[in-house]
């Protein structure tokens, strides 16, 4: 062990967590208005097929990430729609997201790439370093000269927490996810917060998705979300429905990530499929030494009717 | 406020027909009726939340449209519901806040409206914490939270919906003056009740509604108690009044010194002493939350007192298991119908047969194989026997009223010829009707020699039917009276810890 592998750690484990971390928060804000999504998955694979191609098309990996954000609010209408508007299962509308959005994701590389072999390739988005911090020796070159995103997630981190602490807004919209009820008779549009909540999600969702295609590996394959968008789910709980505890999650599976592929690269003979599992059998682990005791939103998960007798 | 030939129907079924309906400035307009006499339906629609099929609504004599809860808000219309409209993981302060509208801004200034909520509290005695979170506090307080809540988002007009259900005698005399004091500010309560004591001592004006439709609005005076009761089932149904027995006959459960969990005061038992004898009725009294639950839960066997004993028919119990309680002759009407007492989505007939499916009556093979066709039988004589209100026996259990529910539990109960019945609050949110067959049923099980254990945070349920009454406080038995001719005041004053 030396610094440069210290240092290379860090600098993965900050690239690793920040998918993360966005599909979380988008998570987050579905949960507290009662919205447990678990498509999370498909809507990352669709924000991320969409992220590459248009980045690939028109050169502009900013506009490759807002039109994955909008590609996975564009799917997630189906699941908002379904269970908002139907009252149908969570669950079932997820899932079915999740094998949907993939499938559709890979039907629309081929038929734009055709089945060749030969791999398209996009420039990836370059760091910014800020100015005066980066200079702190050591920690300034591995913080503080990242890719414009990753100042823009922790920008989000921090605008999360003070919006469900301390604004009105903030506060009404948590009461949809505890008590849809209460909030309706006190004037709040139970509905209209689950569809926003749902926006919020699909956006967020797609954005981390587009991140893999266009911040982290210059190129689409399928499968490329590897699991994200459940362990986001873990680390929503995780992190106890607040943002900063959802960041330390994600720094946590960011870095099981980062070190399984620092593993890897050495050579301890053992099969590398090993240190593959690392991130998963964390999340693992991680849900079952917390689970029982977590409670999230109250109302999580559970239709709204507003003429219920 | 005017309300004029309202009607709201679900499919078919009107819950509301042609309601008519005034409240002055100033006065307290009492609606009653009976469930599903359509207090509850009218009153959503006042508030916004459901939207009338037909019909007009007046404010200071203008005509206005409430169609979201939001528009009621504005208009000055605030409702304190039964089932309190709380968000338990917030605090009393973010409850009070959420929804906010008067004020502009993105962030809560707490301070200023912490003053704000205060000074308001202080206006009306509601002495409410603003810091504490909802389950902290008692429920007394946290009906003060809803009023100071309504309040605060400027209401005029007060719905309150049962408001006494979960208050001791002194809790509601508390919540009587902060009536008085809001009418003596102009402000209008409509106030939903079927507790005819209350009701007459607060009303200006009743209502009387019926199957959805109104019978009359009469003043206050007009008629007694019995007169009102009478008006509102539509029929005559003459005051109750059981025997108390003093049976020396065998007992059946007895608890010494028995702890749960004693350091919590709201869900635990302190040195618990009771015993039940067959053929008699032991009632606790008590304000909700102050260890029923814990000693519901330890006579039936859920849970092992963490010191103590419990005797079953004078032989101390040492496995603490619901199976083992059942086959010693104790059952149970638990306080929660819809999540202990029932499978909502099972039928009725299959509810009534769920702890006896391995009886050769009802199943061939200790349980293998049921006999749907006999289960059926036996439920409709069931339904029969207990009046059960159904189409057909085959129908969810969900999908029946409160007290049609309640008389399939207290079937289920009694059919299984217990040695002790613990009742714990078996009529809530019953309706005179049925509270009336539950009495009647408990009374002649009674009778026959069953021992009943009767949990209740009715006082006046607790005076009618217990044969001997003890006081629970703080998970403590703070005294034991007789049933005959108690001691009113001094029960009521036990019940605080006095």
């Amino acid at each position: 062990m030396n610094t440069a592998f210290i240092a290379n750690l860090i600098l993965a484990t900050v690239r690793m967590a920040i998918p993360l971390l966005l599909i979380s928060l988008g998570e987050l804000y579905g949960q507290r208005a009662g919205m447990v999504n678990i498509g999370l998955e498909g809507l990352a694979a669709i924000g991320s097929l969409v992220g590459f191609l248009v980045s690939f098309v028109t050169g502009s990996n900013w506009l490759g990430l807002l039109c994955g954000a909008l590609a996975g609010v564009a799917v997630n209408m189906i699941y908002a729609f379904a269970t908002v508007t139907l009252c149908a299962d969570h669950t079932v509308y997820g899932m079915a997201i999740n094998i949907f959005a993939p499938a559709l994701a890979s039907f629309i590389y081929r038929v734009y790439f055709g089945s060749g072999s030969e791999l398209s390739q996009i420039t990836l988005m370059r760091g910014v370093a800020i100015p005066g911090l980066k200079n702190i020796p050591f920690f300034g070159d591995l913080l503080f000269n990242q890719t414009p995103m990753v100042y823009i997630t922790v920008a989000i981190v921090i605008f999360t927490a003070i919006f469900f602490k301390r604004t009105q807004a903030g506060l009404n919209y948590k009461a949809v996810g505890e008590h849809p009820r209460a909030a309706a008779t006190l004037g709040i549009s139970v509905i209209r917060v689950k569809y926003l909540a749902c926006v919020i999600c699909g956006a967020l969702a797609g954005i981390g998705g587009a991140y893999l295609t266009t911040c982290y590996s210059n190129t689409y394959t399928e499968g490329n979300v590897a699991g994200r968008g459940f362990i986001a789910l873990a680390a929503v709980i995780f992190g106890r429905w607040t943002s900063g505890g959802i960041l330390l999650a994600c720094l946590f599976f960011g870095f099981c990530d980062a070190l399984q592929i620092r593993l890897q690269v050495g050579s301890f003979g053992i099969p590398y499929q090993f240190f593959q599992m690392i991130p998963y059998i964390a999340t693992i682990v991680v849900l079952t030494l917390i689970g029982a005791k977590q409670a999230g939103p109250k109302a999580n998960g559970k239709p709204y009717r507003r003429e219920q007798r | 406020m005017r309300m004029e030939h309202i009607s709201k129907r679900f499919g078919d079924f009107y819950a509301n027909k042609d309601v008519s309906l005034d409240v002055r400035k100033g006065e307290v307009h009492t609606l009653l009726g009976e469930n599903g006499a359509g207090k509850s339906t009218l009153m959503n629609i006042l508030i916004g939340l459901y939207q009338p099929t037909e019909g007009k609504i007046f404010l200071k004599g203008r005509e206005v449209r409430i169609e979201s809860p939001s528009q009621a808000v504005k208009l000055g219309i605030g409702m304190v519901h039964q089932h309190f409209m709380l968000v338990e993981a917030m605090t009393v302060f973010d409850n009070i806040v959420l929804g906010d509208k008067n004020h502009k801004g993105i962030f809560i200034d707490k301070e200023a409206r912490k003053r704000e909520i205060l000074a308001l509290s202080e206006k009306y005695g509601l002495d409410v914490q603003p810091d504490r979170l909802i389950t902290e506090i008692s429920v007394g307080e946290q009906q003060r939270v809803e009023i100071l809540k309504a309040l605060y988002h400027g209401a005029e007009l007060l719905i309150l919906d049962e408001p006494s259900a979960a208050l001791t005698d002194i809790e509601v005399e508390g919540l009587f003056e902060i009536m008085n004091k809001l009418i003596s500010e102009g402000k209008s309560i409509i106030f939903i009740s079927h507790k005819m004591r209350e009701v007459l001592r607060i009303s200006d004006r009743i209502t009387i509604l019926r199957a959805g439709e109104v019978v009359t609005t009469v003043n206050r005076g007009e008629y007694d108690g019995q007169g009102l009761a009478n008006l509102m089932i539509g029929r005559e149904l003459s005051a109750s009044q059981y025997e108390k027995k003093d049976s020396q006959a065998e007992t059946v459960i007895e608890l010494r010194g028995a702890e749960f969990n004693k350091e919590s005061k709201h869900n635990g038992l302190n040195g618990v002493n009771l015993s039940v004898r067959k053929g008699e009725i032991v009632g606790i009294a008590g304000v909700d939350g102050n260890g029923q639950t814990q000693l519901a839960q330890l006579v039936t066997g859920v849970i092992r007192p963490d010191q103590g004993e419990v005797s079953l028919k004078n032989s101390k119990v040492a496995v603490f298991d619901p199976d083992n309680f059942i086959r010693e002759g104790v059952t149970h009407v638990p306080e929660d119908r819809n999540l202990q007492g029932l499978i909502g989505d099972m039928t009725i007939a299959d509810n009534l047969v769920l702890r006896t499916t391995d009886k050769a009556e009802f199943s061939s093979g200790g349980g293998l194989f049921l006999k749907k066709g006999r289960i059926r039988n036996y439920a409709r004589q069931m339904a029969k026997k207990y009046d059960i209100r159904c189409t057909s026996v085959e129908q969810d259990v969900r999908s029946l009223s409160g007290g049609n529910q309640q008389k399939v539990i207290l079937a289920r109960e009694l059919e299984a010829g217990p040695d002790l019945l613990v009742a714990a609050h078996p009529t809530r949110g019953l309706d005179i009707g049925a509270t009336r067959f539950v009495h009647d049923e408990m009374i002649q099980a009674r009778d026959s020699g069953v021992g009943i254990l009767l949990i209740s945070a009715d006082f006046d349920e607790i005076l009618e039917m217990s044969d001997r009454i003890l006081v629970i406080f703080e998970g403590q038995i703070m005294g034991e009276y007789s049933g005959k001719n108690p001691p009113i005041e001094e029960i009521s004053l036990a019940m605080t810890g006095k």
